[in-house]
């Protein structure tokens, strides 16, 4: 039968667990100090669906190609106080589309559909054109294809729409398929910025 | 009717003439003299280009009228300078609540008119500098659509009020006292060129003569012609300006002499007629005759 240990043993072995476990999160804290801080994201200055004067280029989808998950952990976000509320909104129609019998672009812009549109306030029956319109991304539907932000960059657009990471599906890669892709290194690793998120 | 590229005024290396951040704004006086407006400056240029004279602004100037009487009105943030045509300042109307941004400035037979960014409206003052009024504020938009904040209009010799309403792909005729009289325009896809696309367009006017309407549109940069009914007459410019230009000013002279800024490029292209189709007197052109 196993002697019972005695209270010199009991403290013993306590003292080599406290440490165990001040050790480990020591090296947990020192990895973090390191480089735990730091998140994928985009820059919005680099990424060519939006950065500005770059005109008269094919949109970049590869945010919605290359990320290891099944819907891309990019999506896009539309900053509501830049966002000018547009009746024809060129991130939400197609406006090179032939002209429906409303007036409207016949064709949307989003492949997925992920954009709803809906006048705000009281809705004026006679002239849809004197509404203002919101325009909400569904997150779940988005897969960060950047079409929309393509198309809302100025001077088409108000540039109110730009490409983010969501952070609740990114993997943090190490070796982020993203930012191995992406042509114009706008896919870094850098200490968290917080910016406006309002969709 | 067509339009030909005559010359570019102004741009980066030309000495004497160069804008360094902004060239916002133009006007034409009564002998064809332009008057350009940008950084804190304005420079006056003889209709062949050459710089006459510069004198500088209190703050960045976003646009410039020349009024009956040869005065020139710089609009500005919080205010509107006065200068007479030597460039000494005159006046200075301080209004920080009316005039938050003034991007355009024109004159009616007792009025002076500017256009307020800030509250989306053209202010009536009269020409001391009195607020009388305001003109397009009274509907349920509070206010012209202007998501690319800048609000263009012109004044004909009839006292009408041609403005750009850019959210709503229109130009609208207004009378002084602020009664929507009519408008045309409307939003056109790529395979239509008749109409005004992207998110906002068009964003300037002018007046030609018989009462046609110069405007400019961005994304793409252009020059459209429209006659009085809004009907398009000519679409050139594709091609001149940097892609990114947007809110062109335009300005016209006695000739018909088309003058707009690339905005990007800070330089001034100047469209000629092919063919005068006008009279050389700058007050038919004012007086919008058929």
């Amino acid at each position: 039968m196993k002697e019972k240990p005695t209270r010199r043993e009991v403290l013993k072995h306590t003292a080599r667990g406290v440490a165990a476990v001040g050790v480990g999160g020591l090296g947990f804290y020192l990895v973090k100090k390191a480089g735990g801080d730091n998140v994928w994201q985009i820059d919005v200055e680099k990424c060519v669906n939006s950065k500005l004067g770059v005109h008269g280029v094919e949109v970049c989808d590869l945010c919605a190609l290359e990320c290891v998950l099944p819907l891309s952990a990019v999506r896009a976000v539309n900053e509501y106080s830049k966002c000018g509320r547009c009746y024809i909104c060129p991130a939400y129609f197609d406006i090179k589309s032939a002209i429906d019998d409303e007036g409207l672009p016949s064709k949307k812009l989003c492949p997925r559909d992920a954009i709803i549109r809906k006048p705000i306030g009281w809705i004026d029956p006679d002239d849809p054109a004197n509404n203002f319109y919101e325009y909400i991304i569904d997150d779940k539907l988005c897969n960060g294809c950047g079409k929309c932000v393509m198309g809302c960059k100025e001077p088409a657009g108000l540039s109110s729409i730009r490409l983010e990471v969501r952070y609740e599906l990114c993997l943090d890669c190490n070796r982020c398929a993203i930012a191995q892709a992406c042509p114009d290194e706008a896919y870094v690793r850098e200490p968290f910025q917080k910016r406006e998120v309002d969709a | 009717m067509k339009y030909h590229k005559e010359r570019v005024i102004s741009g980066p290396g030309v000495e004497g003439a160069e804008f360094a951040q902004a060239l916002r704004g133009l006007a034409v006086d009564a002998h064809d003299r332009l008057y350009a407006v940008g950084d804190s400056k304005v420079v006056v240029f003889t209709p062949q280009g050459k710089a006459l004279k510069t004198w500088m602004t209190e703050r960045p100037g976003f646009c410039a009228a020349v009024s009956p009487d040869e005065k020139i009105y710089v609009g500005e943030q919080g205010q509107v300078q006065v200068f007479d045509a030597e460039g000494k300042l005159l006046d200075t109307w301080r209004d920080e609540q009316r005039m938050q941004l003034v991007c355009s400035i024109d004159f009616a037979s007792d009025a002076v008119l500017l256009a307020d960014v800030g509250q989306r409206c053209i202010r009536r003052y009269d020409k001391t500098g009195r607020h009388v009024g305001d003109i397009g504020r009274d509907n349920r938009m509070k206010g012209f659509l202007i998501p690319n904040r800048q609000l263009d209009f012109v004044v004909d010799a009839k006292n009408v009020i041609h403005a750009c309403n850019p959210g709503k792909h229109r130009v609208e005729h207004y009378s002084l006292e602020g009664k929507l009289l009519g408008r045309f325009g409307r939003f056109g896809g790529g395979s239509d060129p008749t109409g005004f696309t992207g998110c906002c367009n068009p964003t300037n006017v002018a007046l030609l003569s018989g009462g046609r309407f110069a405007v400019t549109t961005k994304a793409e940069p252009l020059v459209k012609i429209y006659s009085p009914e809004g009907k398009m007459l000519a679409l050139f410019g594709a091609g001149d300006f940097d892609p990114g230009c947007k809110n062109m000013d335009a300005a016209v002279d006695s000739t018909d002499r088309i003058y707009v800024i690339d905005t990007v490029n800070l330089r001034i292209i100047v469209y000629a007629p092919d063919k005068p189709e006008a009279s050389t007197d700058g007050d038919d052109r004012k007086a919008g005759k058929p």
